[in-house]
């Protein structure tokens, strides 16, 4: 690789649209290469400058409720299209109610990680609360065994009980205190709404320290192929 | 139209991207008043036309529709003459010479850029030519990959390519710029 094609390649390069041969190449030329290496801690430092200071916006309350409010006003043909014209749009409360809390929290799922770099990530699938006392013991010996790894634990089906307030493991001891601690860890929680609005659990019922997303299956597989996760079934 | 399945994959499919699509509006129209009424037109848009998507990942097919609705928000606005012109005319991408080799600054001083504060960092991204902004806000905020911003953008992966390089490009030197005008970068 020679320094007009490392050029030419150094933006594809960073945004890891390179296959292994290339990357490694680029790699090996920039070791050695002055400008090109120089070139390339500029263009980090730029995109870190975006990174840091350019940040995911959420929409605001007003278009939000438009959107939300008219996305449950299923009833009537014209319901999402007057809704949303309507400055203040009212929707079934309960629903709403219900849509409201799980989309304040699901903003918080839709901020972007960088896909290549970084830690190790992992991601802890719960479909079952009775394993969940064993899987949070799994994490802990997880999280000693390899400090920096990045833990997000999805659950699903029976496995969003453990995450409900009041829940309590098979000692009787509440599962709350041990989720705040691993969230003071980096770990994070996230809850399928697909099973909320099945098992008509209200959002309200989920611990604050978990955000829901839509479906728990689909963050998983979005987290495996899109963000480089590794799966592990607990 | 109104039948619940098809609001239930709506709802699963376009709402979840209400911030993902509030954040370009805002980006490409730099201004929040106008995110908003082009996040609202999408949103209406992609009710409408939603029969004839077909995937599972809805972001990128909301995201075009997003998109397409801010260039036509600017386009009538500037039309009524509502909207000051940026210094982006002056550096369209279009009037750079068709294949013209990137060149990096030889020292990019990636140091001096590290300092650079938030309201600099807004201002300079806020300030290059839309073409270069979209790709960058797609891909720096959103994390698309280039095979996804083309379609968002509607372009080639190529020019994803180059207007992604010569956007950074151009950031860096007007953050270079501005660090050493302020006296800042020294």
């Amino acid at each position: 690789m020679n320094c007009p094609e490392t050029t030419r390649l150094l933006n594809p390069y960073v945004d890891g649209e390179l296959d292994l041969t290339a990357s490694i190449a680029i790699e090996e030329h920039v070791e050695g290469c002055v400008r090109c290496g120089a070139a390339l801690r500029g263009l980090q430092a730029t995109r870190a400058a975006i990174g840091r200071h350019c940040e995911f916006r959420s929409a605001p309350e007003s278009l939000a409720s438009r959107v939300r409010a008219a996305s449950v006003a299923r009833e009537q043909a014209s319901g999402w299209r007057a809704a949303l014209r309507s400055p203040l749009a009212v929707a079934a409360p309960g629903v709403a109610a219900l849509l409201l809390a799980s989309w304040l929290a699901l903003s918080e799922v839709l901020m972007r990680e960088a896909p290549s770099a970084g830690p190790t990530r992992v991601v802890y699938h719960i479909s079952n609360s009775s394993n969940a006392g064993a899987a949070l013991r799994n994490l802990n010996n997880h999280l000693q065994a390899a400090p920096g790894v990045k833990v997000v634990v999805v659950a699903h089906n029976d496995g969003v009980d453990f995450l409900l307030r009041g829940a309590r493991d098979e000692s009787n001891r509440p599962y709350e205190a041990a989720v705040k601690s691993f969230r003071e860890r980096g770990v994070e929680f996230r809850v399928c709404n697909n099973t909320l609005v099945r098992r008509q659990i209200p959002a309200s019922e989920v611990l604050s320290e978990a955000v829901l997303v839509p479906s728990g299956i689909a963050e998983i597989g979005r987290l495996q192929s899109r963000e480089g996760y590794a799966y592990m079934r607990l | 139209m109104a039948n619940s399945a098809h609001d239930e994959r709506f709802e699963r499919l376009m709402v979840p991207h209400l911030d993902a699509a509030y954040t370009l509006a805002f980006w490409l129209t730099r201004n929040e008043a106008q995110a908003e009424d082009a996040v609202q037109e999408a949103f209406l848009r992609a009710f409408r036309f939603f029969g004839s998507f077909h995937g599972e990942d809805g972001r990128p097919w909301l995201l075009k529709i997003v998109r397409n609705a801010c260039y036509e928000l600017l386009e009538h606005e500037r039309a009524a003459g509502a909207t000051e012109e940026l210094d982006e005319q002056l550096h369209r991408p279009d009037s750079a010479a068709p294949g013209a080799v990137l060149v990096f600054p030889v020292n990019p001083e990636a140091a001096v850029i590290e300092r650079a504060d938030r309201e600099l960092v807004h201002r300079c991204l806020r300030a290059l030519p839309a073409d270069f902004r979209e790709a960058l806000v797609l891909r720096e905020l959103h994390g698309c990959t280039y095979r996804e911003i083309a379609a968002i953008s509607g372009i080639p992966v190529g020019t994803v390519m180059s207007r992604l390089a010569r956007g950074r490009r151009l950031l860096q030197y007007r953050l270079l710029d501005q660090m050493k005008l302020e006296g800042t970068g020294t």
